[in-house]
């Protein structure tokens, strides 16, 4: 009796308790919790924003965009004047902003490939050189790295009048960098249609080189002959058009240079510093990917007799690639958000000429700080979206 | 057995060739191999020659070391040495920023203790270093609160700094005791109260009397000090750096852990929050996380609350370093073999238990060198808190160059300011791979 009188009350006892260790009920239990604790959080931060912005009389929607801006833009790639609306200006710091990233990641791209063969160097002088300046310039701050290539250098530099002339046409002073402009004349348009069908041409040669390599086993020299195709034929047309593009070379006049393209010194430093600071980064990938060969890979290409660059071409870079894309175009991400210091120099990128230009003199700081958020986030999941699809392509395909 | 047995003795190899060992050998095979590489070792030589030189001539040989003005150098030397005087001058700034001068010794008492916190992590013979660690994570920042801010402090912020307090004491008691009586303190206590034949009840209640009585001591010292308060908006210069980037480190550890195991969860809806966090504070820049809390998070608080600037600053800085964090944690997490899980769930342990005891020890100690690199990357982002008008080391130093004494002087405070970065990054990735090694040798034994 007594046996199961204490077998019934522990039952009851423990149906309680079953509950609470049942996973089932804490996994529902626990995501409930959750989601009302961020989700209050996030209705009492809205809350709060909304009685806020009602005290200071600001509101927080996007009718302010078709409004004039009614300030100047040093440098835009767009056109702009200052009666424009804060639509364009959005639009300028973005050019801008992918302008600095575009440029900076290039420069960043060879350096880093220079410095990274040069660490792998078996000369030791050499990899001694190359590990100081990874050391050196990766351990310190890129935006002390910015300034100061901006005051110590850029804003040092002669006046016009005593410009450092690099090549001709080629002008550096402290008003900026200048470089001739292209000018394109009549049939400048044909000429580009010759480019692009002949790019497209070489490309063909080569995808059907690749697909006879592999059918027939007969090799055919595509990417010279392609390279030799994209130089030869636009060069033809051009002479054939009669030269239909001149340069607009800048020249002194009076206290300042006019004509052709320039930039200012802002730019010349976030390009420097961006540049010198990812170019780091990039050589130790770069490094680590070639390090990442076996050496059976080479062992067994020398046994097989491949030449020399075929061993570069057809076994390590392949594999090394696979190592070095993913951090690689994680590093241009981080070129991308890292031009947002532009905002230090004075360089008008997305965050100094939207996020705080704009946002100071129209107050709309909401929809600002959102559009911001949302063209880093939009540039970044795309990548990482690309990405994916990339590294399922690249996989080691195990059989 | 014939005694005569012929064994055949080898010739003894002869010396390798003067020219391939040794200093020689090394020298022919580094540099001088074939003809593009003697090219390679004259080009090497040739930049460092160049670059060493130009340092050493502008920072040193044609340096100026006293002046009052930065006319009085550009007159002396123009623009090929260095003016260290306006350096000089403003050092003390860049290390405490406007911290009141006669105070300054707290800051310097802060980080002292911090520096006794740490020390028996290297003492060989103390056994519980990761108390010790959790402790100064933990308690630390309590007492140095008090030394930085000073003020007013209510009961319990005199309880919490107590707290602090008397957790330094425990970490030197304990590092004493285990290294020279080679026993954990609570025993010491209990055996020299003679209490080591009491039942445990009776051991754990004397062991938390002697704590009390600690932490009732602490409470009358902390009580006895009063620190005038020393407002954040004085706060600059290297002691600025560190706080900042101390507080994101501690913060963004255990927080990533956190949002990593949230992001792995099997719960939907935790991990759709962890994963939108992580995605959103990494895909944007931390100016721009900066910039939205400096302007928002005077809105999103209630109103009439205020956030001083440096906090702001301190919260982006912090969810900025966690959402990273978590990713370099996931990766760890990712990396331990299914079977770890396995054997968790066959010894019946539970998820937490299965966390903190199996998967996370394996997981930090292969991300170390990532986690070390991300602390390396906060400490250096830390000087982005300038754009929002925070004067850290780099601003400190930008602010030279605008003094009126000095004006223009940018290079040479940069210089030094770049040398105090260097020296504390280098020194972490060292300690780190250092580590690296010490536990693969662990490993791969």
């Amino acid at each position: 009796m007594a046996i199961t009188e204490t077998g019934r009350n522990s039952d009851a006892r423990s149906r309680f308790s079953r509950a609470l260790y049942d996973a089932r009920i804490r996994a529902i239990v626990l995501q409930v919790l959750t989601f009302v604790l961020v989700v209050g959080t996030l209705i009492w931060l809205t809350n709060n924003t909304m009685v806020n912005l009602q005290a200071r009389n600001m509101s927080a929607d996007f009718g302010f965009l078709d409004v004039s801006a009614g300030f100047g833009i040093g440098f835009t790639l767009i056109p702009y004047q200052e009666g424009d609306t804060y639509l364009r200006v959005f639009f300028v710091g973005i050019m801008n902003t992918l302008l600095v990233a575009v440029v900076a990641i290039v420069f960043a791209t060879i350096l880093g490939l220079i410095v990274g063969l040069a660490r792998l160097s078996n000369n030791w002088i050499i990899g001694v050189v190359a590990r100081s300046y990874i050391e050196v310039m990766r351990n310190t701050p890129l935006l002390l790295q910015i300034i100061a290539w901006y005051f110590g250098v850029f804003n040092l530099l002669p006046r016009p009048r005593d410009s450092v002339e690099i090549l001709n046409g080629l002008v550096l002073n402290n008003r900026g960098f200048y470089l001739p402009a292209p000018v394109p004349e009549t049939g400048f348009a044909i000429l580009m249609w010759v480019l692009l069908t002949s790019v497209i041409g070489a490309i063909a040669l080569h995808i059907w080189a690749g697909r006879r390599l592999e059918k027939t086993g007969k090799a055919f020299p595509s990417i010279l002959s392609g390279i030799a195709i994209v130089i030869v034929v636009p060069t033809l047309a051009y002479a054939f058009l009669g030269q239909p593009l001149s340069w607009d070379v800048p020249v002194l006049q009076g206290f300042n240079y006019v004509g052709g393209m320039s930039v200012p010194p802002s730019f010349c430093a976030l390009i420097v510093a961006l540049s010198v600071y990812t170019s780091c980064f990039i050589a130790e990938i770069v490094r680590s990917g070639i390090q990442s060969v076996s050496k059976g890979q080479l062992e067994a290409a020398g046994a097989l007799n491949l030449p020399a660059n075929w061993t570069l071409r057809r076994v390590v870079l392949p594999q090394a690639m696979r190592v070095i894309i993913p951090p690689l175009i994680s590093q241009y991400l981080n070129v991308t958000k890292n031009s947002s210091l532009a905002i230090a120099i004075g360089f008008p990128d997305l965050v100094s000429v939207w996020m705080n230009t704009s946002l100071n003199q129209s107050g709309r700081a909401i929809p600002i700080v959102a559009m911001t958020m949302g063209f880093y986030c939009a540039v970044s999941l795309s990548v990482s979206a690309i990405m994916n699809v990339y590294n399922k392509r690249v996989q080691l395909k195990e059989r | 057995m014939p005694n005569d047995l012929q064994v055949f003795v080898p010739a003894p190899d002869r010396p390798a060739p003067l020219d391939s060992t040794g200093v020689v050998g090394w020298i022919r095979k580094n540099l001088f191999q074939d003809i593009p590489n003697t090219l390679m070792t004259i080009l090497g030589a040739y930049i460092l020659f160049v670059v060493v030189g130009a340092v050493l001539n502008w920072a040193i040989f044609n340096a100026v070391w006293s002046a009052n003005s930065r006319r009085e150098c550009l007159d002396a030397v123009g623009r090929s040495g260095a003016c260290w005087p306006g350096v000089f001058v403003w050092f003390e700034n860049l290390i405490y920023g406007l911290y009141p001068k006669d105070q300054v010794w707290r800051i310097n008492v802060g980080f002292l203790a911090l520096v006794l916190w740490m020390v028996p992590l290297w003492m060989p013979r103390v056994v519980s270093k990761v108390a010790i660690g959790l402790s100064a994570v933990a308690l630390y920042p309590l007492l140095a609160s008090y030394f930085f801010l000073g003020g007013d402090k209510g009961i319990i912020w005199t309880a919490l700094i107590a707290a602090g307090l008397t957790g330094l004491i425990w970490v030197w008691a304990t590092a004493l005791s285990e290294t020279f009586k080679g026993k954990t303190i609570g025993v010491l206590v209990v055996d020299s109260l003679g209490q080591a034949d009491a039942d445990e009840a009776r051991q754990r209640l004397t062991r938390r009397l002697a704590t009390l009585a600690v932490f009732i001591v602490a409470c009358l010292i902390i009580s006895s000090l009063s620190f005038v308060e020393v407002r954040t908006r004085f706060w600059g210069g290297l002691f600025l750096t560190l706080v900042i980037s101390g507080i994101g480190i501690t913060f963004s550890l255990p927080a990533g852990i956190m949002l990593a195991l949230g992001r792995r969860s099997n719960l939907p809806v935790i991990a759709m929050f962890s994963t939108l966090f992580i995605e959103l504070f990494r895909s944007v820049p931390l100016v721009t996380i900066l910039f939205m809390f400096n302007t928002m998070l005077p809105l999103f608080m209630p109103a009439g609350t205020e956030v001083n600037q440096l906090l702001r600053a301190i919260v982006a800085v912090c969810l900025f370093a966690a959402a990273y964090m978590a990713e370099i944690i996931r990766g760890g997490l990712q990396a331990i073999p299914k079977g770890q899980y396995e054997a968790a769930d066959a010894l019946g342990l539970t998820y937490w238990q299965t966390t903190s005891q199996v998967v996370l020890p394996q997981a930090l100690k292969i991300m170390i060198p990532a986690i070390v690199g991300n602390f390396i990357g906060l400490f250096k982002d830390t000087t982005l808190v300038s754009i929002i008008g925070l004067f850290d080391l780099m601003n400190m130093a930008r602010a030279i160059g605008e003094d009126t004494n000095w004006l223009g002087l940018f290079i040479e405070p940069f210089f030094v300011v770049s040398m105090i970065y260097f020296v504390f990054c280098f020194a972490m990735s060292s300690y780190s791979i250092g580590l690296e090694k010490k536990l693969a040798a662990g490993r791969d034994r």
